[in-house]
C-alpha cells in the first residue's frame, strides 16, 4: 500500500457526492414513481409491477427498443473509426490546422434546432438531394418520410454531429500516447501503418472502448435528431420512434403518464447499464489475452 | 505530393462539416427584404443590421456575463474534481474502486429529462432555487469528465510513478507534480466541454432560475422566439452571437490538445 | 412548439354588447385585502410587450396603494418544463399566464382558485365561450380570467393557384372545392396542404368530438371526413411530411412555398412580411372553411393557483389585466383579440382602412363573434399525437380510415381516466 485507506475517498469525495445527490438520489426518486401511476402533477397509488406488464404488453415499447437497438447498431461502428481517422488527419500540424480543427468542430456546437432545419432542407420531399436526384432522372425519395429511410437519415446526422465531438476526445489521448514508443518502432524500422497498430492502437485502447461505450449509450439514447427530422414526432405512425422519444411522448406535460413514463426510464437505465457492463467486460477479457 | 493529398482530405470533411455554421451565419446577414425558408447561402444585401437588432432585444450583456461565470465555475470545479476522482479511479488500489467506478458510469445512463423534476425538488429542499449556484451544482463535476480522466491516467507508464513513490511522495504530491501535467491534453478536453456544456445548457436554468437578472445567454435568446413574431433573422444572428465565444475557445485551445506530452513528467 | 390552444367544445355565444361595466376591478375580493406583493408569470411577452406590461402594473399599483407586482416573463421554449416544476413543487407565481390546456390539468389537481366561487361578479364582465373555455366541463367552476383571443384566416399562395391554372380570386369557400382544387394543383405537382386533420378540423368539418365524457370523433362523419383526406393524399395534395407535421411545420412548408394553402392566425401576415417577402407578395387570405358555419378560436388566460400566499391581490390583478380598457390597449398592439363581453365594440375591430392588416383584422372580428373553441380542453397532448399517428397509418393505407379513428378514440379515452 503506498497510502493511507482512506486516501483514495478524499479524492473521490467531492466527485462522489455531486453524482449522488443530484443525479442518483432523484434517479432513485424516479424508480419509486415507477411503481406507481403517478402523473405530472402528484398524486398516483402504489401500483406494483403494473406499468411493467403493460410495457411488455405495449408494441410501442417493443417497436422503440427495437429501433433503439438498430440505431446503437448503426452508429457505433462509424463513430469509433472516422473520429479517429480524423483526429489523425487532424492531429498533424499544417499551416491552418487550427482552422480545420476548429470547423470539424462546428457541427458539436451548431445548435440541434439549425442542424435539423439544414438536414431537413437536404432531405425532405422537396429538399436539395431530391431535387439533384430528380434532376438526374430518378424519382423522389422520402428520406424522413419513410420509417427506414428517417432512421437511416437520422443515423447519419448523428455520425455527423459526433465526428468533431470525437475526434476531440481521439486529440486528447493521441497526445498523451508516450512519444517514446513511436520512436522506438521507428527505430525498429516500422513504418506508419505499422507503426498505427502496433503503437497508436494498443495505447489508445481503452479511449476506443469508452467512445464506443459513449457512442453505443448516445445511439441507444438517440432523440434530438430523429424529434428534429420528423418534426417532432417519430415518423409517420410513429414507427420510427425510439426509447427516449417514447419515454417523453409518455411523460410530457402536465398531462403525462409519469408512472409509466418512469417505469420506460428505469427499464432504458438497466439497459443501458447492461450494454457498459459488457462493453467493460468484453475489453478486460480481451486485456487479459 | 503527400501534403496535397493531406489538404485535399481535410477539405473534404471542412465542407462536409461547415455548411449549417455557414447557412447560419448567411441568414444572420440577410437585408428584411429576404427570404429566410430557403436554403440560399448568398444574402444579397448582406447587413448586420440584425446584430444591433439583437442587442436591442436581450439584454445580452448581461445574460453573457452571467452565463460566463456559471460556465467558468464549472470548467474549474470539473478539471481539479473530475481529475481527483478520475485519478483515484486510475492510480490508486483500494476496496470499492470497482463500485466507484460503476457509480460514475451509471450517472451517465441517467436521463436528464426523467430526473428534472426530482431535481428541481432537491434544490428547493437545500433552499437554493433561484441561484446560480443550484445552475452550477448538478454539472459541476461531470461522470463523463471522471472517465476521461481516469483513461488519460491509466495510460500514463507506470515506472515514473513506482520512482516517485520511492522518493516518498505522497499520493496528493504524485497526483498534483506526476500526474496531472503529464494529462494536460484531456484536461484541455475536459476544460472545453465543460464550458461548453455549461454555456449551452437551457433547459435547467430556465427550471430554477426565476429572476431575470440570473438569465444565461441560452434562456435570453430564446426571447428572440417571441410569441407574435419571430424573425428568423434575428433567431440566427442570436445563435452566432451564441456559438463564437465557444468557436473563439476552441481554435485558442486547440493546439494544447497536443501538450503535455513527456513535458513535465520525469524522465525516468 | 408554438402555444396550441385546447378547447372546449362548446355552443357558439353570440357576442352582442351585452354584459357589465367591463372597467377596472373593485375590491370584492372574497378573501382579504388587496395589499403586499405578487408575481405575474406570462408566456413569452417580452420584449415586444414590456411597455405594456409594465403599463398595466404601474396602473395597477397606483390604483391598490401598498401591492407590488413582480413581473416574470418566460420564454415559450420550456415554459410547459417550467410551470411543470413549480406546480410539483407547489411553487407557482401567484398570477399566471396559461392557455385552457395547461389550466385544465391544472384545475383538475386542484391547483386552481374557483373564479366562480371566490369573485361571483367577474363572469359578465366576459365573453360566454371564452369563460367556459376554462370551466372543467361537467363539473362547473371557472379557473382562469379568459385573456386574448384569436383567430385567423386561411392563407393561400395566388402564384400557385395560377401556376396551376386556378383563379387566384376563387380559393374554396367548402370542402368539396377544397378537395377538387387541391387535386388541380396536384396535378401540377403541387401540395396543396402541410398537415393531417388535427380536432379543431373535424369540428369545423361537423363532426362530433366529445359526448357524455366519451370521445367520439370515430362518428361516420368523422371517417367520412378522413376519407376526403386520404383521397386527397393519394392524389398528392398534401406534402409527403404533412403526416407527421404539427402546426408549425405546416407554417413553415408554406412560408418556403412548398404548400399552396394553409390556416392562420391574424399576427401570420407579421410573419409573412419578415420571414417571406416574396410570399407576403402574393398571399392570398380567405374565410376559414367550415361546415357548421363557425371558425375555430384560440385563447389564452391568466390563473391564480390555490399555492398563492396572496390570493386576494393576484385575483384583483388577474381581474385588471383581462379587463376591458387593457385587453382593448393589448388587442391594437398585438393583432389578437379581446376576451372581455365590450372589447369587441371598439371601432378599431370593426373599421376597415383597406390595409391587409385591417382586413384581416375587421374579418377576424367578425369571425370571432360566432367562432368556436372546437378542441375539447380534455384532449392532452398523448392524445394528439395518438390522432396524428393513427391518421398517418390512414393515410398511407395500413388502416382503413374507420379502423384508424376507433383506436385513436380508444387511445383517447384510455387516456382520459
Amino acid at each position: 500500500m503506498t497510502h493511507r485507506p482512506y486516501t483514495p475517498w478524499l479524492f473521490l469525495a467531492p466527485g462522489l457526492a455531486i453524482c449522488l445527490m443530484f443525479t442518483i438520489f432523484p434517479f432513485v426518486n424516479m424508480i419509486v414513481l415507477a411503481f406507481t401511476d403517478a402523473s405530472a402533477l402528484g398524486g398516483g397509488r402504489f401500483t406494483g409491477v403494473d406499468n411493467f406488464v403493460r410495457m411488455a404488453e405495449d408494441p410501442k415499447f417493443w417497436l422503440a427498443a427495437r429501433n433503439s437497438a438498430l440505431y446503437m447498431i448503426g452508429v457505433v461502428p462509424p463513430l469509433v473509426l472516422l473520429p479517429l481517422l480524423i483526429a489523425m488527419l487532424a492531429q498533424k500540424v499544417v499551416p491552418g490546422i487550427g482552422i480545420f480543427r476548429t470547423a470539424f468542430f462546428t457541427p458539436v456546437i451548431a445548435s440541434a434546432v439549425v442542424v435539423g432545419l439544414i438536414w431537413t432542407w437536404l432531405l425532405d420531399s422537396r429538399g436539395l438531394v431530391n431535387n439533384v436526384v430528380e434532376a438526374l432522372g430518378g424519382t423522389r425519395i422520402g428520406f424522413l418520410t419513410d420509417s427506414t429511410l428517417l432512421l437511416i437519415s437520422s443515423m447519419v446526422v448523428t455520425v455527423w454531429r459526433g465526428l468533431g465531438y470525437y475526434m476531440v476526445i481521439y486529440l486528447a489521448a493521441l497526445a498523451n500516447v508516450p512519444k517514446d514508443l513511436h520512436e522506438a518502432a521507428m527505430v525498429d524500422g516500422a513504418g506508419p501503418i505499422r507503426r498505427f497498430w502496433s503503437v497508436t492502437v494498443p495505447s489508445l485502447r481503452p479511449t476506443m472502448v469508452l467512445v464506443a461505450a459513449l457512442s453505443a449509450v448516445n445511439g441507444f439514447r438517440v432523440f434530438s435528431e430523429i424529434y428534429l427530422l420528423s418534426g417532432g414526432t417519430g415518423g409517420p405512425g410513429g414507427a420510427s420512434t425510439t426509447m427516449v422519444l417514447l419515454i417523453q411522448s409518455v411523460g410530457r406535460g402536465l398531462t403525462g403518464e409519469v408512472g409509466y413514463a418512469s417505469a420506460l426510464s428505469f427499464v432504458l437505465f438497466v439497459i443501458l447499464l447492461g450494454l457498459l457492463l459488457v462493453t467493460l467486460k468484453l475489453n478486460r477479457r480481451e486485456e487479459q489475452l | 505530393m503527400k501534403l496535397a493529398l493531406r489538404y485535399a482530405a481535410l477539405l473534404a470533411i471542412l465542407a462536409i462539416s461547415i455548411g449549417p455554421f455557414l447557412w447560419q451565419f448567411a441568414t444572420s446577414l440577410k437585408g428584411p427584404t429576404e427570404d429566410v425558408f430557403l436554403p440560399d447561402f448568398i444574402p444579397n444585401d448582406p447587413t448586420f443590421g440584425n446584430y444591433a437588432a439583437v442587442a436591442d432585444v436581450v439584454p445580452v450583456w448581461t445574460f453573457a456575463l452571467n452565463s460566463l461565470g456559471v460556465a467558468s465555475v464549472n470548467v474549474v470545479t470539473n478539471c481539479l474534481g473530475a481529475a481527483m476522482a478520475g485519478y483515484a479511479l486510475a492510480r490508486l488500489k483500494f476496496r470499492g474502486r470497482r463500485f466507484a467506478g460503476v457509480i460514475f458510469a451509471s450517472s451517465i445512463l441517467v436521463p436528464f429529462e426523467a430526473i428534472l423534476i426530482s431535481l428541481f425538488l432537491v434544490m428547493r429542499g437545500l433552499g437554493l432555487t433561484d441561484t446560480l449556484t443550484a445552475v452550477v451544482l448538478p454539472g459541476a463535476i461531470a461522470a463523463l469528465n471522471v472517465l476521461l480522466l481516469r483513461n488519460a491516467f491509466l495510460a500514463l507508464p507506470a515506472e515514473v510513478e513506482e520512482a516517485a513513490v520511492i522518493d516518498g511522495a505522497n499520493a496528493w504530491q504524485r497526483f498534483t507534480r506526476l500526474a496531472l501535467p503529464s494529462v494536460k491534453g484531456t484536461l484541455v478536453v475536459v476544460a472545453l466541454f465543460s464550458f461548453m456544456f455549461s454555456w449551452d445548457d437551457f433547459l435547467w436554468p430556465l427550471v430554477v432560475l426565476s429572476d431575470q437578472e440570473k438569465y444565461t445567454l441560452t434562456i435570453g435568446l430564446a426571447y428572440l422566439q417571441g410569441t407574435f413574431v419571430q424573425n428568423q433573422r434575428l433567431v440566427a444572428a442570436g445563435t452566432i452571437i451564441a456559438v463564437l465565444p465557444l468557436i473563439l475557445l476552441f481554435l485558442l485551445l486547440q493546439k494544447h490538445f497536443f501538450r503535455g506530452v513527456g513535458e513535465g513528467a520525469i524522465k525516468g | 412548439m408554438k402555444r396550441r390552444t385546447f378547447l372546449a367544445a362548446l355552443a357558439a355565444v353570440p357576442v352582442a354588447g351585452c354584459g357589465l361595466s367591463g372597467g377596472t376591478a373593485s375590491n370584492s375580493s372574497a378573501n382579504g385585502q388587496v395589499t403586499g406583493e405578487i408575481t405575474f408569470q406570462t408566456w413569452s411577452l417580452k420584449p415586444k410587450y414590456t411597455d405594456y406590461v409594465n403599463g398595466v402594473i404601474d396602473a395597477f399599483q397606483k390604483q391598490h396603494q401598498g401591492t407590488a407586482v413582480k413581473w416574470v416573463d418566460q420564454p415559450a421554449d420550456g415554459y410547459l418544463a417550467k410551470v411543470m416544476a413549480d406546480a410539483s413543487a407547489g411553487s407557482l407565481p401567484d398570477v399566471i399566464n396559461v392557455p385552457p390546456d395547461l389550466s385544465f390539468p391544472l384545475a383538475k389537481a386542484g391547483q386552481l382558485v374557483n373564479l366562480d366561487e371566490s369573485l361571483k361578479d367577474a363572469k359578465p364582465e366576459y365573453l360566454g365561450n371564452a369563460w367556459q373555455a376554462f370551466e372543467i366541463p361537467g363539473k362547473g367552476g371557472c379557473y382562469g380570467f379568459p385573456w386574448y383571443l384569436n383567430t385567423g384566416p386561411i392563407f393561400y399562395n395566388k402564384a400557385l393557384f395560377q401556376q396551376a391554372g386556378l383563379d387566384p380570386d376563387k380559393p374554396p369557400t367548402n370542402f368539396k372545392e377544397l378537395e377538387e382544387q387541391a387535386r388541380k394543383l396536384a396535378q401540377k405537382g403541387i401540395a396543396t396542404l402541410g398537415q393531417t386533420p388535427s380536432i379543431a378540423d373535424f369540428g369545423l368539418y361537423g363532426v362530433k368530438l366529445f359526448e357524455n365524457d366519451k370521445f367520439t370523433f370515430n362518428e361516420p362523419k368523422g371517417v367520412e371526413f378522413v376519407e376526403t383526406y386520404k383521397r386527397m393524399y393519394d392524389a398528392g395534395a398534401l406534402i409527403p411530411e404533412a403526416l407527421t407535421q404539427n402546426y408549425t411545420g405546416a407554417g413553415t412548408k408554406f412560408m418556403a412555398q412548398q404548400t399552396a394553402l394553409n390556416p392562420g392566425s391574424a399576427y401570420d401576415l407579421g410573419k409573412f412580411k419578415t420571414d417571406a417577402p416574396s410570399l407576403y407578395a402574393n398571399v392570398g387570405i380567405t374565410k376559414p372553411i367550415t361546415n357548421t358555419g363557425s371558425a375555430n378560436m384560440f385563447l389564452h388566460g391568466v390563473s391564480v393557483p390555490k399555492s398563492s400566499k396572496n390570493q386576494a391581490t393576484a385575483l384583483a390583478f388577474g381581474r385588471f389585466v383581462t379587463n376591458a380598457e387593457n385587453q382593448v390597449k393589448f388587442a391594437k398592439l398585438a393583432s389578437i383579440f379581446p376576451s372581455t363581453s365590450k372589447g369587441g365594440d371598439d371601432p378599431y375591430f370593426t373599421t376597415d382602412d383597406g390595409s391587409d392588416e385591417a382586413r384581416v383584422r375587421v374579418a377576424a372580428a367578425k369571425q370571432l363573434q360566432t367562432a368556436v373553441n372546437y378542441t375539447p380542453v380534455q384532449f392532452s397532448d398523448q392524445m394528439r399525437e395518438a390522432l396524428l399517428q393513427q391518421l398517418a397509418d390512414a393515410m398511407l393505407g395500413k388502416k382503413s380510415a374507420k379502423q384508424a379513428l376507433d383506436d385513436a378514440v380508444t387511445e383517447c379515452n384510455r387516456l382520459l381516466k
